[in-house]
């Protein structure tokens, strides 16, 4: 019984060694295991223009305009966190998510001018999911805008009465 | 029943006769564990197989499409089932593992090496079936966030295992070196879990946690949870299945080294 | 149905890949439960 305990100890040891030891390191790279950077970091410590970073936030309500450069949709909108904004330009095809209000990451250049050049748009969508029908009834009862942040609690839509199509 | 296999010392290792009955150990002694098992097994894989069914039918015909994703959204009756068997998966080898080095189980032994190939398994499901939604959605097939790239180093954890517990020529060894192993990758089970609420990642935060409340329908939860369930018995019929067939065949092994020392005596 | 490549793509993977561990499982008990009898017919379950 003493050997299996000695065993039991060493273990339970080595496991709080090793768990500190990433724990450690993890929160030392903390900052290089981001996958893209918010518009109120870059205001906060603006990278050098022409490095290539991934900005990512929420469309802002309202910023987006689209055009058309060179036969390609050309898309310019402004990403936000709520703190601050960024110009973003991009030409390409966007992903089906992209609205104003969904969160998306983009690829890209900072501009000597503060403004974005994005090489690739990625959405972003939240852990919510929703029946198309509760969405409708959330519009339509002027409980939620899309653009304009997340919808109400989940355990509130199932006691939202939902009205029959055509009824 | 018991004694009748204790009889026969030449059919088990040694060690498992010497324990068996405490404790754990009850359940090491082989001739138990294929009858127990044996019993088990149908009333584990017929509702895992129901289940399963019931809830990808529900997913894939009956719940509502999502208002922004359309019907991409049933992909997770597939893709959040296998991440989670990924993540449970690794924690039954992890246990196994322990159960391994500390009290020298020998079952466990052989229930680690059997759950790693099916973890893997499940893991590659994880990883197909969210790139496949990735892409429609997301509009990549696939990005090195923190969540996705420590999904991928779990993959590698369970190649990993898989290969060394294979490596040696005295299995026992390779046991011991996988188990290591696995319990190293241990640490790698939190930050999966948390990657996405301690970094900034492109997946998205967990929709059912411990303690906060759902934040998906109810229509969508009830076929994810069935879907979940029945998945979980598969993997645990499956885990359960190749135990067995691995018991039986180191009894094979265990004859054969028997019989031939014996014809070795008489020659 | 939108998406539907992806869907019956991944749904394909999702059922393919278990049923194949599956059919391996079974051809495995088989093979040794067979081995086994053959071995030593007392002992086989």
């Amino acid at each position: 019984m003493t050997r299996k305990r000695r065993r039991l100890w060493v273990l339970l040891a080595c496991g709080v060694g090793l768990g500190s030891a990433t724990a450690l390191s993890l929160s030392a790279f903390r900052s290089n295991l981001v996958f893209f950077v918010a518009p109120s970091d870059v205001a906060a410590s603006p990278p050098p223009p022409g490095r290539s970073l991934r900005l990512g936030g929420l469309v802002e309500a309202g910023s987006v305009q689209k055009s058309v450069m060179g036969g390609q949709p050309a898309t310019r909108f402004r990403v936000t966190d709520g703190r601050a904004s960024v110009a973003v330009s991009y030409v390409g095809i966007l992903p089906d998510l992209f609205r104003e209000g969904q969160g998306v990451v983009t690829l890209g250049t900072l501009r000597p001018d503060g403004s974005f050049r994005a090489s690739e748009v990625l959405a972003k969508h939240d852990e919510t999911y929703m029946p198309k029908d509760v969405a409708d009834a959330l519009k339509r009862s002027g409980l939620w805008r899309p653009s304009e942040g997340a919808p109400p609690p989940a355990a509130s839509w199932n006691t939202l009465a939902v009205p029959k199509q055509g009824g | 029943m018991v004694r009748r296999v204790d009889a026969r010392p030449t059919i088990a290792p040694p060690r498992t006769l010497s324990r068996a009955g405490r404790g754990l150990h009850r359940f090491a002694n082989p001739g138990r564990f294929l009858r127990l098992s044996g019993a088990l097994l149908p009333w584990i894989a017929a509702p895992g197989l129901a289940l399963t069914a019931a809830g990808l039918v529900w997913g894939l015909f009956f719940a509502p499409a999502d208002w922004q994703q359309g019907d991409a959204v049933r992909i997770m009756y597939v893709h959040v089932p296998a991440a989670w068997l990924a993540s449970a998966g690794y924690l039954a080898l992890a246990g196994c593992s322990a159960a391994s080095l500390v009290w020298r189980h020998p079952l466990a032994d052989l229930a680690a090496a059997e759950i790693s190939p099916v973890g893997a398994g499940f893991t590659a499901m994880c990883l197909i079936t969210g790139s496949l939604w990735g892409k429609p959605m997301w509009g990549a097939w696939w990005v090195w966030d923190a969540r996705l790239t420590s999904v991928l180093v779990l993959f590698f954890l369970y190649l990993g295992h898989i290969a060394l517990v294979r490596a040696f020529d005295e299995p026992e060894r390779g046991y011991r070196a996988g188990a290591i192993l696995a319990l190293v990758g241990v640490v790698n089970l939190p930050i999966i879990k948390f990657s996405v609420d301690w970094w900034n990642t492109l997946h998205q935060p967990d929709s059912i946690t411990l303690f906060g409340a759902p934040t998906m329908s109810l229509v969508m939860l009830w076929p994810l949870l069935l879907s979940a369930l029945g998945y979980t018995l598969v993997f645990a019929a499956l885990v359960l299945a190749r135990t067995r067939a691995a018991v039986m065949e180191r009894r094979i092994r265990a004859l054969l080294t028997a019989r031939a020392r014996h014809l070795e005596i008489l020659g | 149905m939108t998406h539907l490549p992806f869907i019956a793509a991944a749904y394909a993977v999702a059922v393919l890949l278990p049923a194949g561990y599956a059919v391996a499982a079974l051809h495995r008990l088989r093979l040794a439960r067979r081995r086994l009898a053959a071995l030593d017919p007392r002992g086989a379950p």
